[in-house]
């Protein structure tokens, strides 16, 4: 809690909160763009026969010995059989049998096979293959990358065969995006500049769809970041996408975005500098989902911030589209909204000044009353924030907006810590009170709305921060008790006795 | 067990101003053979506990004893010995060995597993004292060993699994989110989900199976309590991917479960809840869980809970039992009708017409427990009904659901309930000696529809508009006001003098003063609950404000009811039950307050029956408030009637001075006090007396009372008792030790200083000095010098602009003059960087806006919301001390002073002072000063 007092002091404390968080307990984000994707067959390949859409294990292994005697063979007509009929296995929508075909030895082969100039049709079935295989689970991608496919990959990306090229991409994106070691070792083989020769204006759309989100994977994963060369390296062209018309496009460069500003302040920093916040906060505004969620995290993220930072969002224009997002129909959207939102209330007055003024704090108190849980979780750290940096005037006016009210009918939330942290923001609004010589007439209000017996009531809570928070704002404001001797004085039975006391104190201002 | 269950609940909660409950730290055994040597041998064993081995030796008489009271006893001594000893404190000791911590994990589970289940649950209990410290990292099995005996299909030993994890997990629902603590929920969700999930589907199916078998039903429904309780720890704090996959066969269940009865498995006890309800309260938490958190995942299946929840409630009587239930499902409901996306499911006239038909109205019925509570518990209830400590019961929910509705349905729901208040009063009117319930539902939901906002000094603040109260007074609430059998229906009487009380903010004037003989009269009446409503009713209309300050209610308006008023409370403190009412004398208080010198013709026999009754209570003091009020009194009665006529102040002295003479020296036992006291002096010394100064609530009438000794009889004291002087100092020095009565020191102090003569100044400076035990440190010299610009510089300049009060003010005002211009070491040394800011400051404190907040006159104040009040004591607000300016005469205006010591300093050093104001003082400061200048016709030069 004391870190809330010390404003000014420790202000990156209030506002990192993401990082942290680590150990997750939930389904992985459904609104994040996906780590690895396998290539499906869709409708304008010809059918798969029967024998591909069974779950039937014995016809699995029928058809996988089947392909290995084909891929094993001399001959190039049963190479490309095999090749595809393993393609078409891996291709299925459900249950493809990726570690069959791991286990039945046909990476070595079809590695080889990229390297296969000689035949391009080889060569894009192999590489189809390989992708689906790393599309599977972290096991699945460190069989293909050990077997040698990284170099082959990145050889492949100049193929003059774009199908190929597309494929290369789209393997080396499941590859990054299995996590930083991968990534990083994709960097050291000059997996960028390959990729970058590629971004060309006559590039068709649904490559660079591949080559945007391959890119994207490149920036993603902390522990450790990908090294600023490598973001210096890719961030112009990231910020030429963002340009881009394709939605699909802009969303996995907002992506890439999201995860570069997902860190210290020196890599919010390296983005700021390309310029692009007034584009982002112009991507707020779009209508899709897809491109909305990314730009917003990205400008989540820079308002966690320095000061400096989160000002130049502001100067961007990010409190004009703010509003609007915190009214979207999506929860998950202004969950995010109210994130940025808490971050901005946890920087100096003038920054605070600026919520009031670009009327953020009418949706915010909508949000308190009627969001989601979750939203509501990061409206209430906004009002803290806010309530512990703000001046008095702007906390009377959040309370005048119905703040207050909402947040203590927001005391039975069942969240230990929301519920914390709503007591700190009491706390700092009684504070602001007491300044004002007002606490009486805060005491009523609290007390008409029904806050006082939810107070009270916590005081029953189990968890003894929470509750020894609920006590002190009742002993302070609410009643009187206690004594709080800290020295006793000698006594007889008939006089205290005046002298020098014995207690060695020292007096520290 | 199912005890352990219900009281798993909240700790009861007390009042506003208690502190939690403590928890127990021991449980001692409950055994009639153990009692007799209880006192001895359990310090014997505690002193041989250290021995390695020792708690082995424990289990096995567990294990191996053929006495059931052994077995019970060691188990309990073990769970003791456990709680004391299992934690290793840093640099502290490791207190059980580590052999013997490795055999007891090895052992315990199988041993709790296989015991009966009052020693299952002491040794479940030690199973999660020692899972908080070991699990999971020092107990990497322990898990995995209780998943084990899911299968063994035996439900007593399922039960105590089950229990065991529900006190290892439990915590996860009040814990703040930690990386520690989700990859503790990880693992075991890892280890326990599937096989929780499996022997729920499996015990559900058993239930089925055993559907007529009462005994194998019991056992089957407390595991579905305990499973149901594992799933609420283990989804809250996020929800988890597993239960989001498995949610389908979680919540078909549960949904099921809510809807099932079970005729075998209903109780006779009106009381204890039964198995059924408390699965279900549980079930109704889970769901509200979900509702709240998870709400995105829940949506698709909350429709069907609000049905099941809502027929549940319709079905559910009126006994106790119920009551947990009832107030979970409810608070289910008005959580989810105020979200707007789930506003549809209550929009449907029908739907709300339901509701509040079969939900809020039954529910806001006089039980036969609340009956009994009226008139036997009056105290309680009363606590409960006017303080709103009643949080958990069922009217409180069905409040709650009817604000929930009206966030959206304000007007259909006001609607519906019209309808019902005017069926139920016709109900009434029909046969009131048999349906006067109807009528008290009735009245109540008209209060909980009409009020929005709440406070107790103001009653409701806010109403509903489209509830006309005033309509509703006059056709039903006057009616019961005016009966002429005061004790007829007294729940009703209640009712009606709560109505008035807590619409009294809306009802117009004429109406209130319509009402004010009938509450008198309501004064006599048998029902303590009705009397002291009453009496309550009375002492807030007295506090309402008109215009202008004054009361609403004027003396004259009072005059002719005074005799009655006074009359009635004081008869009313002699019925049975209400000798101490606090309630009652706090009205006496108020009327006296408010009559003023309406009340002189009758203190004679007033004052009397005060004393009287401060005699009484006095012997045996159980009620501050009471007592409080009690000398509220007292001094209104002297202050009024001296004031009318200053020669009774005598007559006074004699029936009060043996009472208060009285009251101390019993307070003061073991001092031996030969004679009366016939005059102040011969009381002086017991003042000084430590006991008296113990209880925080003596403190500053005490004080309050050595101010005025020391302000009349100075002298007195210093010719015939100066020995008591140290004493006197050893107050001082004990009050100011305390952050709390430091003030009061210096009240203190001040009184001393400024009144004993000089030649008896009890002190010199440095003595002082020493009794502030922050400054012990003085006795150093420098660390002395630095003191005094520290003061300044971080004390008196920042602090001083929140001095409040006009003569504390301008005695700060003149101490900084001095400091600024009689103060050789401000101008030459390196305080004199401060001389400026600290005339800024003065400026400051001159100038700047001042707190001019008149004080609410002394009639209104509520004793309960001074600051500084407490149950022990309080500022008798009635007793008010006259503002004393100690420098009145000396100094008239400080800007002048401030003035001319300028000037006169400036002449003693020419040249100084402009300068180091042109340098830093800023303009609109010199501008200020200059004024002063001006009007005191100085110059500086």
């Amino acid at each position: 809690m004391s870190k809330f007092k010390n404003k000014g002091k420790e202000p990156m404390k209030m506002r990192d909160r993401r990082i942290a968080e680590c150990v997750e307990l939930r389904k992985a984000h459904r609104v994040e763009s996906i780590l690895k994707k396998r290539n499906i067959s869709l409708g304008d390949e010809e059918p798969l026969s029967p024998e591909y859409n069974t779950d039937n294990a014995q016809v699995i292994t029928a058809t996988i010995q089947e392909i290995v005697a084909n891929v094993n063979s001399d001959c190039p007509e049963k190479q490309r059989q095999g090749c595809q009929a393993a393609r078409k296995l891996l291709s299925r929508e459900r249950n493809p049998p990726l570690k069959e075909i791991v286990e039945a030895g046909l990476l070595t082969r079809f590695v080889e096979f990229l390297g296969r100039h000689d035949d391009p049709t080889l060569q894009f079935e192999a590489a189809w293959s390989l992708t689906n295989v790393a599309s599977g689970t972290s096991w699945h991608t460190q069989q293909v990358v050990e077997h040698g496919a990284v170099p082959a990959f990145i050889a492949l990306l100049a193929s003059p065969m774009l199908n190929i090229s597309e494929q290369a991409v789209w393997a080396l994106g499941n590859i990054a995006g299995d996590g930083p070691s991968y990534r990083d070792s994709l960097i050291d083989c000059g997996v960028i500049p390959a990729l970058l020769a590629r971004l060309t204006p006559d590039a068709p759309v649904g490559y660079l769809r591949n080559l945007t989100w391959t890119l994207s994977n490149l920036c993603r994963n902390k522990n450790p970041f990908p090294r600023f060369s490598a973001v210096q390296q890719m961030l112009p062209s990231i910020i030429q996408l963002l340009h881009h018309s394709d939605k699909s496009i802009l969303s996995d460069a907002c992506w890439a975005i999201s995860y570069l500003t997902d860190g210290p302040n020196e890599r919010i920093d390296v983005v700021i500098k390309t310029g692009i916040l007034p584009r982002l906060v112009e991507l707020l505004g779009f209508e899709e989902l897809a491109v909305v969620t990314p730009a917003l995290r990205s400008i989540g993220n820079i308002v966690s911030g320095s000061d400096l930072q989160t000002q130049a969002a502001i100067d961007a224009g990010v409190l004009s589209a703010l509003p609007q997002l915190m009214r979207h129909p999506k929860s998950s959207v202004q969950k995010e909204a109210a994130w940025a939102v808490s971050n901005i209330a946890a920087g100096p007055c003038q920054q605070i000044q600026q919520l009031i003024t670009c009327g953020l704090l009418a949706p915010l108190v909508d949000l308190l009353r009627n969001g989601d849980f979750k939203t509501q979780r990061e409206a209430v750290w906004a009002v803290t924030n806010y309530t512990s940096g703000g001046t008095v005037d702007q906390v009377v006016h959040l309370v005048k907006c119905g703040a207050l009210e909402a947040i203590l009918n927001l005391l039975q939330v069942k969240d230990t810590k929301t519920v914390l942290v709503i007591l700190d923001a009491i706390n700092n609004i009684f504070l602001a009170a007491e300044k004002l010589g007002e606490v009486d007439k805060l005491c009523l209000l609290v007390e008409e709305v029904g806050g006082l017996d939810r107070i009270e009531f916590l005081q029953n809570h189990e968890n003894n921060a929470v509750y020894r928070a609920a006590q002190a704002l009742i002993e302070k404001y609410f009643s009187e008790d206690g004594e709080d001797q800290c020295l006793t004085t000698e006594a007889t039975d008939a006089n205290f006795v005046f002298g020098a006391s014995e207690v060695q104190k020292r007096f520290d201002f | 067990m199912l005890t352990a269950l219900a009281r798993e609940s909240w700790p009861e909660f007390l009042s506003r101003n208690s502190i939690r409950n403590t928890r127990t730290d021991t449980d001692n055994p409950v055994s009639k053979a153990a009692a007799a040597t209880r006192s001895t041998v359990p310090k014997f064993l505690e002193s041989v506990e250290g021995n390695q081995n020792y708690p082995i030796l424990l289990l096995t008489v567990l294990e191996k004893s053929q006495d059931e009271v052994i077995r019970v006893c060691s188990a309990v001594t073990f769970k003791n010995y456990i709680k004391r000893n299992w934690r290793i404190v840093e640099d502290e000791p490791n207190k059980i060995s580590d052999p013997d911590r490795t055999a007891i994990k090895a052992n315990i589970v199988n041993l709790m597993l296989t015991s009966p289940e009052q020693i299952q649950k002491q040794l479940s209990d030690a199973i999660s004292i020692i899972g908080r410290e070991d699990f999971p990292q020092k107990w990497p099995d322990l898990l995995t060993e209780m998943v084990n005996r899911f299968q063994s299909g035996d439900f007593h030993i399922i039960n105590g699994v089950l229990r065991t994890a529900h006190s290892l997990f439990k915590r996860y629902r009040h814990e703040f989110k930690s990386n520690e603590l989700w990859s503790e929920i990880k693992l075991v969700l890892d280890t326990f989900a599937q096989p929780l999930t499996e022997l729920f589907k499996a015990t559900i199916d058993l239930c089925q199976t055993h559907a007529t078998d009462v005994n194998a039903l019991k056992v089957l429904f407390s595991s579905l309590t305990l499973i149901s309780k594992l799933f609420y720890s283990l989804n809250f704090q996020d929800l988890p991917e597993f239960f989001e996959d498995n949610m389908e066969t979680w919540m078909t269940n549960f949904h099921n479960l809510l809807t099932l009865d079970n005729k075998l498995l209903q109780t006779d006890d009106e009381e204890e809840a039964g198995l059924l309800e408390l699965l279900k309260s549980q079930i109704c938490d889970n769901a509200a869980l979900y509702a709240q958190k998870y709400d995105e995942e829940f949506q698709p299946y909350l429709p069907r809970f609000v049905t099941a929840i809502w027929n549940l409630l319709v079905t559910t009587g009126q006994e106790v039992k119920y009551d947990l239930l009832v107030s979970n499902a409810i608070q289910f409901l008005a959580s989810v009708c105020e979200r707007p996306h789930y506003k549809h499911l209550f929009e449907d006239q029908n739907i709300l017409t339901s509701i509040c038909e079969k939900v809020i109205v039954p529910n806001m019925e006089f039980r036969s427990a609340d009956e009994e509570a009226f008139e036997d518990n009056s105290e309680e209830y009363i606590i409960r009904d006017l303080e709103g400590s009643d949080i958990d019961t069922r009217r409180r929910a069905a409040c709650d659901l009817v604000r929930g509705l009206c966030k959206f349905f304000e007007g259909p729901v006001t609607g519906i309930f019209s309808g019902y208040v005017n069926s139920m009063l016709t109900e009434y009117a029909k046969n009131p000696g048999v349906n006067w319930k109807h009528k008290d539902a009735a009245i109540y939901l008209v209060t909980s529809l009409a009020s929005k906002a709440q406070t107790q000094k103001h009653g409701i603040t806010q109403a509903n508009e489209l509830v006309n109260l005033s309509e509703f007074f006059v056709n039903h609430i006057l009616v019961d006001l005016k009966s002429p059998n005061v004790n007829e229906f007294p729940v009703l009487k209640a009712d009606a003098i709560k109505y008035v009380m807590t619409f009294r903010s809306q009802l117009p004037k004429e109406q209130l003063l319509e009402a004010v003989p009938l509450l008198v009269a309501h004064l006599q009446a048998e029902s303590i609950v009705q009397h002291t409503y009453a009496a309550h009713a009375l002492e807030r209309l007295f506090t309402m404000r008109g215009a202008n300050n004054t009361t609403l209610i004027t003396p004259t308006e009072m005059a002719p009811f005074t005799e009655q008023l006074l009359n009635n409370l004081f008869k009313a403190l002699a019925i049975p039950g209400s000798s101490e009412n606090e309630y009652i004398m706090k009205a006496i208080m108020r009327s006296f307050s408010l009559l003023q010198e309406a009340i002189v013709p009758y203190i004679p026999t007033l004052i009397g029956q005060l004393t009287h009754k401060l005699l009484l209570v006095s012997k045996n003091p159980s009620k501050p408030h009471f007592n409080h009020y009690l000398f509220e009194s007292l001094c209104l009665s002297i202050r009024i009637t001296c004031k009318a006529n200053p020669d009774t102040v005598g007559s006074f002295e004699e029936a009060l001075f043996p009472v208060f003479t009285e009251i101390l020296q019993n307070d003061v036992q073991g001092i031996h006090s030969s004679s009366i006291p016939s005059s102040y002096m011969a009381l002086f010394p017991h003042l000084l007396q430590p006991v008296l100064w113990e209880r925080t609530g003596n403190i500053p009438p005490l004080v309050r009372l050595l101010q005025a000794y020391l302000e009349k009889g100075a002298a007195a004291i210093a010719s015939t008792a100066a020995d008591k002087i140290p004493g006197l100092l050893g107050v001082f020095q004990k009050l100011i030790a305390s952050k709390a009565n430091d003030h009061q020191g210096f009240y203190l102090l001040n009184s001393i200083v400024e009144h004993m003569p000089p030649i008896h100044h009890p002190v010199q400076e440095a003595d002082l000095y020493f009794a502030l035990p922050e400054a012990s440190e003085l006795q150093d010299h420098k660390i002395c010098q630095e003191m005094f610009g520290m003061v300044v510089e971080k004390i008196v300049i920042p602090e001083v602009q929140k001095v409040s009060g006009q003569v504390e003010k301008k005695i700060c005002a003149v101490g900084i003059t001095k400091i600024l211009t009689e103060c050789p070491a401000m101008m030459d040394t390196e305080y004199t960087k401060l001389w400026t800011p600290l005339l800024q400051a003065l400026i400051g404190l001159f100038e700047l806006p001042e707190d001019d907040s008149i004080p609410d006159d002394e009639h209104f104040i509520d004793i309960e919301d001074t600051p500084g009040y407490q149950t022990a004591f309080s500022q008798l607000a009635f007793a008010g001390k006259k503002e004393h300016d100690p420098i009145g005469d000396a100094v008239s205006n400080p800007k002048i002073l401030l003035a001319q010591s300028l000037h006169k300093l400036s002449t003693a050093c020419p040249g100084r002072v402009p300068s180091m104001l042109s340098t830093s003082l800023p303009a609109e400061a010199l501008q200020f000063l200059q004024g002063y200048l001006q009007a005191a016709t100085v110059q500086l030069v």
